[in-house]
């Protein structure tokens, strides 16, 4: 009975998702600051490593760094999937339809999570072949190299990312409720909170913004330096689970709120 | 039919303001009930707290012996209408039933089916952002209509549709009720009630005020009464007084007895020897009689604006 309904939902959030325009905005966005500033943070990469005398660069590295800005094109489509519902009053079609709020919530975590892990994998992938076009140029010295598995490994995990990145803000978005404030709070959540931390210098701040979700993603993908320039300190599946921890959390305080409050 | 509504000591305050106060009612199946009350009565609200949108503060509301949250596919139980402009303005009207069509299980038909009913045709491809009031009314009936509910509510329906609009909804209201479904809808419009209602609930700051049939209702409005001329309007007032009827002089000739038939004035008249030149049953129109009903109990009425 209940998994009847969860597919009903799914397939009802999934039309929903597709018969907007801003759906194929956010993608393109996506993909497009996906494939730049991999090229730029590649192409930064490769010139100091052309004067340092370093190493050949793994052209998917520079895309999961991309990941940082790439991130809130896609985190938006996220959110519109929640806050766009609130601010035309069309949740209360939705909830009139599916009354279970777990069962509405569980439908466009799936869609999202979905959407954003394939959306993720394909931007990674092109501005991972992107890097590798734009680098082997003369200019760029041959800096590159494409290991198929590691490409392959870096690539998934960033539509991992992507969709862990989506279902928090779906969370957020459940518990704000508008636009304006769920973009802010994930934002800060997601790079002004760390940054700001680590602008303090303080070492505790320093230990606990690489915990938040974004350095955790970039631990999780494999990313060997963070914006400090050291190392990660801890694994990446260790960064996964802060992630995870993160993502989890923001869904049931959603899910509290929208439980709680009348919609 | 056996899926009516009932409310059952149902209230909802938010922080200090009382919206719905133990509200008790059914809802009867094969009728139209108006929802009638001032601005702020707390119709919209007790709509939302019947779908569940909104958790009552005490009481419960529901819909064939269950409440809302927990109805499997509730399209299929009861359609509503709240706010025909709460659609995503960048969907088409057509993708907007096509996703509940389908959170409900609902054939694709279906959707065909409702704007086909509805008349709107192409207009449902285009943005809903696009549409005129009249056609967004139009597309929310569409999706109260979707899963062909044996219960439906309407919260002011007729807002922004034309003279033909109007009488189209009231068609539909009656044919709905009709086919033996339970129709709730609240208006402003008293003169539309008049013509859709069989039946009435008027609430006034979240109170239940009446429960009763239209005809009922006006029937106990002070202002139907039945009207004589006569050139001896002064013996006649007298005589009908006699006999217990209140009796207003309005003009020189002419008087206005109330709570009593026309038949027993005639009578009356008739026993006494006084010329009657006319006799008719003056019937209070549903304003008037709602107007009687709901004074005091207007939310933000002109003695309190006053005040302030």
């Amino acid at each position: 009975m209940s998994a009847r309904v969860f597919r009903q939902a799914v397939a009802a959030e999934w039309g929903k998702v597709w018969s907007v325009r801003s759906t194929w905005w956010c993608l393109a966005g996506g993909l497009a600051l996906m494939v730049l500033s991999a090229v730029a943070v590649g192409a930064g990469a490769a010139t100091d490593a052309v004067r340092e005398g370093g190493g050949p660069i793994v052209a998917s590295e520079p895309a999961v760094s991309a990941t940082i800005f790439a991130q809130f094109a896609l985190v938006a489509l996220a959110m519109l999937v929640v806050t766009a519902e609130y601010a035309s009053g069309s949740i209360r079609a939705t909830l009139q339809a599916l009354p279970s709020r777990g069962m509405m919530l569980a439908a466009k975590a799936v869609v999202v999570a979905v959407v954003l892990a394939v959306a993720g994998v394909v931007s990674a992938l092109a501005a991972t072949l992107a890097v590798g076009m734009v680098l082997s140029l003369e200019e760029f010295g041959g800096m590159v190299t494409m290991p198929a598995g590691e490409i392959a490994q870096d690539v998934l995990k960033a539509g991992m990312y992507f969709a862990m990145a989506g279902v928090l803000t779906l969370g957020a978005g459940l518990a704000l409720r508008s636009a304006a404030g769920t973009l802010t709070v994930v934002f800060m959540l997601l790079l002004g909170v760390p940054l700001l931390a680590m602008m303090t210098g303080s070492s505790v701040a320093v230990e606990l913004s690489l915990r938040m979700p974004l350095f955790a993603g970039l631990a999780f993908m494999g990313s060997t330096e963070n914006l400090t320039g050291g190392p990660m300190p801890y694994p990446a599946a260790e960064g996964l689970g802060w992630l995870v921890l993160w993502t989890c959390s923001a869904v049931i305080v959603g899910f509290v709120v929208l439980r709680r409050r009348d919609a | 039919m056996t899926c009516v509504i009932s409310l059952e000591n149902l209230s909802k305050r938010y922080g200090e303001r009382t919206a719905v106060h133990d509200l008790t009612l059914e809802l009867a199946a094969g009728k139209v009930t108006g929802f009638l009350g001032p601005n702020g009565a707390g119709k919209s609200t007790t709509m939302r707290l019947i779908l569940g949108l909104d958790r009552p503060s005490a009481g419960r509301a529901l819909v064939g012996g269950l409440p809302y949250r927990s109805l499997v596919n509730p399209l299929r139980t009861v359609g509503a209408l709240l706010d025909a402009r709460a659609v995503h303005p960048g969907r088409s009207g057509h993708a907007h039933l096509s996703a509940l069509a389908r959170a409900n299980g609902l054939p694709g038909g279906r959707v065909d089916a409702v704007l086909e009913r509805v008349g709107m045709g192409a207009a449902a491809r285009r943005r809903a952002g696009a549409l005129s009031l009249g056609m967004s009314q139009r597309l929310g009936i569409a999706a109260a209509l979707l899963g062909d509910p044996p219960v439906l509510m309407f919260d002011e329906p007729v807002n922004g549709l034309d003279p033909d609009g109007v009488r189209w909804v009231r068609g539909l209201m009656r044919a709905l009720a009709a086919e033996g479904r339970t129709v709730f809808v609240s208006s402003h419009l008293m003169s539309e009630m008049q013509l859709t209602a069989d039946h009435l609930v008027v609430i006034g700051k979240g109170r239940l005020l009446v429960d009763a049939p239209l005809r009922e209702v006006l029937e106990r409005s002070s202002l139907t009464a039945v009207v004589v001329r006569s050139p001896h309007a002064g013996e006649l007032a007298g005589r009908l007084r006699a006999s217990g009827v209140a009796v207003e002089r309005t003009a020189e000739h002419e008087l206005v007895a109330t709570g009593v038939s026309a038949e027993r004035v005639g009578d009356l008249a008739f026993e006494a020897g006084i010329r009657v030149h006319e006799l008719r049953a003056r019937e209070a129109s549903l304003e008037q009689a709602y107007q009687e009903l709901t004074e005091g109990s207007v939310e933000y009425g002109a003695s309190e604006r006053v005040r302030v």
